[in-house]
């Protein structure tokens, strides 16, 4: 008797369950769902900026993909994104199918170096001669007779495409070096490995210090808010959203565009560590 | 009436929890079946990108570039060269360490190994992976030169990993052999030492030989120690104390955001290594099997 109890108990439970979730959905009907994507730097500000704006407009359901930004333009030509974030400028076929950016946020990328490094600047020349491997000894920049030691990100890493683009255009980085999967590594290798050399997103430029690195200045600018803002500072970008065409007055797409750029967007912008526009 | 009644169900809990049992049981043959099919799933589409050729002969991985290279022969005879350097290492120590506790140590001694051996295998492999950054990566700098992130180091890690399983394993196949065989070759007048190596280790080598083979698939498959101290450099690694990645260390280096070939020939690299893994404990199965006829 008692087992047949518990089974009862058992079936009730779970077919209230399931009711549950039925009137759960059907009090849900009026919502327009919308898919965003892109750029994994810009994943960030799309995830914490999402709730916000759901918040705002209740009847509003969006999603950001992280596919990377060319995945998410590409998407956004075939239609199955309706805005897509980026964090390269757009290649001119891009333009010619009616894309458009919009500049959500600024971004500066940081170069630390290991403490037995006893250097404090180098050109954006030598850079790019020491991440494509041109360049292979620090006393060929000024420094001690010691080997440079690479560290890259991983392929797939917005930060390091950013990198290729802005210091060594198109030339591939050095092969025989030291690839760090995220920030955290790139700082714990930088400290590990004497005579090492690497990049990172400037908002976590102070990883790379608290672990034993230090940081260089690029042409004798030093990486920050201000000096990316005055465009001294040479590795630096923009992060954008693209939309095709201008984004149109009353769309969800504009509304979403508008609170970025909004006080509120902005803060968020500046939450996620990157630079705000204003 | 009673009677009957209690009978009946007696007999439908007995069928009911059989039942539940078999359903156990076929789980875990489930989810091996379903592991196969979704990675080979997600694994496929890349041969309409890259063929079977380049993919396992090719020593350029380059997935990003245009055009793309998808070749992960270095990767898989790093994952090797590695496990080969462990299992060097580990083989001598941990069945040295075997007979020691399983012939020679006294109770309280053995105590205290054992649970020091329990605490090896329970420790965390982000936690070796630290160790060998701050301890290993430099000792193999100053020992043998590079920048210390290297193929050696990994395997360093990797054997003390592997310790453990060995030694429990082999320790409990050596505990097995029959305490008249020992005996009788005592009172044949053979010494202890000649009775250890020439009656129970082979008597008991099959266990030894697969604790071996198990140690060597949990060192095939280790991917966030060998990470942390591998260097991770896409190239192939002429020298032990070159950098290099193996399968698992490129399957979790681009996992977060690949997309489209990439993704689908990183489910590849998983494929292969699964692949390798089954064979292992194929050779296992084997081995036992052999064991059970002897006996």
């Amino acid at each position: 008797m008692k087992k047949i109890l518990t089974i009862l108990l058992i079936l009730m439970m779970v077919t209230s369950v399931v009711f549950a979730q039925g009137r759960q959905e059907t009090s849900k009907t009026a919502t327009e769902n919308y898919s965003f994507g892109g750029s994994s730097t810009v994943a960030p500000i799309a995830n914490s900026a999402i709730p916000a704006f759901e918040v705002k407009n209740p009847n509003v359901k969006v999603s950001y993909e992280t596919l990377g930004s060319s995945t998410g333009i590409s998407q956004l030509l075939e239609g199955t994104l309706s805005l897509a974030g980026s964090s390269r400028v757009l290649k001119d076929s891009e333009v010619k199918d009616g894309c458009v950016t919009t500049t959500i946020a600024l971004d500066g990328i940081t170069v630390g170096v290991n403490e037995t490094v006893s250097i404090a600047n180098l050109s954006m020349q030598q850079l790019k001669g020491i991440f494509t491997g041109e360049i292979t000894n620090w006393n060929e920049v000024g420094g001690l007779d010691q080997k440079i030691e690479v560290i890259l990100r991983d392929e797939a890493s917005g930060t390091r495409a950013s990198f290729e683009e802005i210091v060594h255009n198109k030339i591939a980085p050095k092969q025989n070096a030291i690839v760090a999967h995220e920030n955290g590594d790139v700082a714990s290798k930088i400290a590990a490995t004497p005579g090492s050399i690497g990049y990172i997103g400037m908002a976590f430029g102070s990883i790379i210090t608290e672990a034993g690195g230090s940081l260089l200045t690029i042409d004798n600018v030093k990486a920050n808010v201000e000096n990316v803002l005055n465009n001294t500072y040479p590795i630096s970008r923009a992060l954008y959203v693209v939309t095709i065409g201008q984004p149109k007055e009353g769309t969800t797409e504009k509304a979403f565009i508008d609170f970025l750029l909004s006080e509120e967007g902005q803060e968020i912008v500046a939450e996620n560590q990157f630079i705000r526009l204003n | 009436m009673a009677t009957l009644r209690k009978n009946n169900l007696r007999k439908a809990t007995e069928s009911g929890s059989r039942a539940i049992l078999l359903l156990s049981a076929m789980i875990s043959i489930i989810a091996v079946f379903l592991i196969i099919v979704f990675i080979l799933g997600q694994a496929l589409p890349t041969l309409k990108q890259v063929s079977l050729k380049e993919f396992f002969f090719s020593t350029t991985w380059y997935p990003t570039q245009d055009p793309p290279h998808y070749g992960v022969a270095s990767f898989i005879i790093a994952s090797f060269e590695v496990t080969l350097i462990a299992l060097i290492l580990a083989i001598p120590v941990s069945l040295s360490a075997t007979i020691y506790l399983s012939q020679f140590a006294k109770n309280k001694l053995a105590q205290i190994l054992r649970t020091s051996i329990e605490l090896l295998a329970g420790i965390p492999s982000i936690i070796y992976g630290l160790f060998g950054l701050s301890a290993i990566v430099p000792f193999v700098r100053n020992i043998f030169g590079g920048n210390g992130m290297s193929l050696l180091s990994a395997g360093i890690i990797l054997a003390i990993m592997i310790l453990p399983t060995i030694i429990n394993l082999s320790e409990v196949a050596l505990s097995n052999v029959s305490q008249d065989l020992i005996n009788s070759s005592i009172a044949m007048g053979a010494t202890k030492w000649q009775t250890i190596s020439r009656i129970i280790i082979p008597a008991a080598m099959s266990g030894i030989v697969s604790s071996i083979v198990l140690g060597l698939g949990r060192a095939i498959g280790e991917t966030t120690a060998v990470l942390l101290v591998g260097g991770n450099a896409p190239v192939f690694a002429k020298r032990p104390i070159d950098m290099g990645r193996t399968l698992t260390m490129n399957i979790i280096t681009d996992m977060a955001y690949a997309t489209d070939t990439h993704r689908s020939a990183l489910f590849m690299t998983g494929a292969l290594l699964l692949l390798v893994i089954l064979i292992l404990n194929l050779c296992v199965v084997q081995i036992s099997k052999r064991k059970r006829l002897e006996k």
